[in-house]
């Protein structure tokens, strides 16, 4: 049976005594330093080098990169930097895209599972598989299979009639698609298994007494058992939401954000800057910027959720 | 919620078209893997869907046994990469448990660390890209570089997070009764938690380190930027299986995605029931 918890069943426990409480600290204590240790430095770390135009080609160590300050204007650059922009753009009309088509179809296929029946645990875990899949692997499984002489094309040819040789991977659109594919292919079965989990901890008893009072299946589903998942679809739309928003291993593998910058996300781009143009007085920035915006939309909607409550 | 016969006919079809599609991928590169060049080099009329002469030449190819077919030699195999990939997210995982667990185990029992929940959560939402710039220079600065053991404190760091969330609501179920009348029996609180708390907690322990070693075992991009030449993982090492003078070693690259792929498959079906609570942090159990 599976529960939905809003809030931890009893409150915060309190040590009493002093061994408690030199066992407490000591316990804690490492995570804590983990976290200090990639939290506080790093970050006043990335304040300081995104106000200069330090490159790690310059010479000269990161904590001298002062003589290269350049004030805010990285952030200027940043806010007229077109690429940045669209990679920005690309990345949310991926989520756009990806999220809901995987919302749906889990669903689907969560309604499908919901009741017991024959052989109901194995197509079950045939149908984890591909979540379980290294990204970086499946990037790989689609790049064989959008080949232009590969075996998408070959499936094509056969409804077709003909010979189809389409080269995805280098067409901008079709490679935008191919690497959208190949993201639904991965993370619909966590959309799925997350969504029937919450679908089979919806009480029986109301959906019963409907069905004595004669309610149809949809008016049933949409009605009660769809209203009791609120909680859990906003877990799951929100977990698809801001890993999408991360998606980097397989689009890289696929196109490595190409042709031109057709499948260039955001994560990408910052890359390629860190890799190949160097400049990472600039890619401290951008890196900051992403990261108090994100900071800003996480407070809000947790705050909106504590509200709801 | 629906009995009839038509039903359950379209739940069948529905299902295994679903699946049907969303099996190619892998059946393909399973494919791929046991074919012998001439059959993995083919496209277009010429592919073929099952390999006609099953091989295992590209295992052999990877391994430096070099391939009658194969002109090329490897200049570095895949053993080393995989031993990286091992190390790395093995200790990785160790990390994160341990840290974790000891957390958790504070937060949930004595109350210690309440700011840990809501600071480990963020540091999960931001993408790793954000902060890989300080991390970098960090990483260069003590020495750890393209070492098996840097690779590990960083995937230590990022799964931290799932370590401590699946163990908190670990320890949130577990009934503290017996905690209660050891302590009475006079044993010290330390000495419970390693010796009646830990114990007693070996499922959960065993299913939390599976699932961390999987999230660990799937990385790219921090190996990617993290290692250079010696310690690079399975993930960064397979875009060496091609070059301008042999184009792309399909077979090979399979080979090596078949086992890259494997050990996180069989891990997560042996943990499925607790899939869900890794993946939500907890906010639902099975």
């Amino acid at each position: 049976m599976t529960q939905p918890i809003a809030a931890p069943a009893s409150a915060t426990p309190e040590a009493d005594t002093s061994e408690e409480k030199r066992l407490g600290l000591w316990l804690t204590l490492p995570a804590q330093l983990l976290v200090l240790f990639i939290a506080l430095f790093p970050i006043c770390m990335q304040i300081y080098i995104s106000l200069t135009d330090w490159s790690p080609l310059d010479g000269i160590p990161w904590y001298r990169a002062y003589e290269l300050w350049i004030g805010l204007l990285n952030y200027v650059d940043l806010a007229g930097d077109p690429r940045f922009w669209s990679a920005l753009w690309r990345t949310c009309i991926v989520m756009a895209i990806c999220v809901p088509v995987q919302f749906f179809l889990g669903l689907g296929l969560a309604i499908l599972f919901v009741d017991d029946f024959p052989g109901k645990r194995v197509l079950y875990s045939t149908l984890l598989v591909p979540m379980m899949v290294v990204p970086a692997v499946a990037g790989y499984m689609f790049f064989m299979l959008f080949q232009s002489g590969g075996p998408v094309n070959d499936l094509l040819s056969l409804f077709a009639g003909r010979p189809v040789t389409i080269a995805w991977l280098s067409d901008p659109d079709l490679a935008l698609f191919a690497v959208i594919v190949s993201d639904i292919w991965q993370w619909t079965p966590l959309m799925f298994l997350i969504l029937l989990a919450g679908m089979v901890s919806v009480p029986q008893d109301q959906q019963m007494a409907a069905v004595l009072l004669g309610a149809s299946w949809t008016r049933r589903f949409f009605t009660i058992v769809l209203p009791r998942m609120k909680t859990i679809i906003i877990i799951a739309i929100a977990i698809r939401v801001i890993e999408n928003f991360k998606v980097f291993d397989n689009f890289y593998i696929m196109t490595g954000g190409g042709p031109g910058v057709a499948t260039e996300t955001i994560s990408i781009y910052i890359y390629k800057v860190t890799q190949q143009e160097l400049i990472w007085g600039y890619v401290a920035a951008i890196a900051l910027a992403i990261l108090i915006v994100l900071s800003i939309v996480s407070a809000l909607a947790i705050n909106k959720m504590k509200g709801a409550k | 919620m629906n009995r009839s016969l038509s039903f359950d006919i379209f739940r069948y079809a529905a299902i295994l078209t679903f699946l049907a599609i969303s099996l190619i991928p892998t059946v393909w590169m399973i494919s791929m893997a046991f074919k012998p060049i001439a059959e993995w080099q083919a496209s277009g009329a010429d592919l073929t869907w099952w390999p006609n002469n099953p091989t295992l030449d590209n295992f052999r190819f990877i391994f430096g046994e070099s391939g009658s077919e194969l002109i090329v030699a490897l200049e570095r195999t895949a053993g080393r990469p995989i031993l990286a990939s091992l190390l790395a997210a093995s200790f990785g995982t160790l990390i994160a448990m341990g840290a974790g667990t000891a957390a958790a185990y504070g937060l949930s029992r004595f109350g210690y660390g309440g700011n840990l929940p809501l600071a480990l959560i963020q540091l999960r939402l931001f993408p790793p890209m954000a902060v890989m710039i300080p991390v970098m220079i960090m990483w260069a600065f003590l020495g750890l570089i393209d070492t098996w053991y840097g690779l590990a404190l960083i995937y230590g760091i990022v799964t931290l997070p799932f370590a401590f969330w699946l163990m908190k609501t670990f320890f949130d179920d577990m009934p503290r009764e017996i905690e209660d009348a050891a302590l009475v029996e006079g044993c010290s609180r330390w000495r419970v938690f390693l010796r009646i708390t830990l114990p007693m907690m070996r499922p959960a322990l065993a299913s939390s380190a599976l699932f961390v070693f999987i999230l660990n075992w799937s990385d790219y991009l921090i190996a990617l930027l993290l290692t250079t030449r010696d310690w690079v993982t399975i993930p960064v090492y397979m875009a060496s299986l091609s070059s301008s003078m042999t184009g792309q070693l399909y077979g090979a690259k399979a080979a090596l995605g078949l086992i890259a792929a494997v050990p996180p498959v069989i891990m997560g079906i042996a943990i499925q029931k607790q899939l869900v609570r890794g993946l939500t942090f907890g906010a639902l159990k099975e």
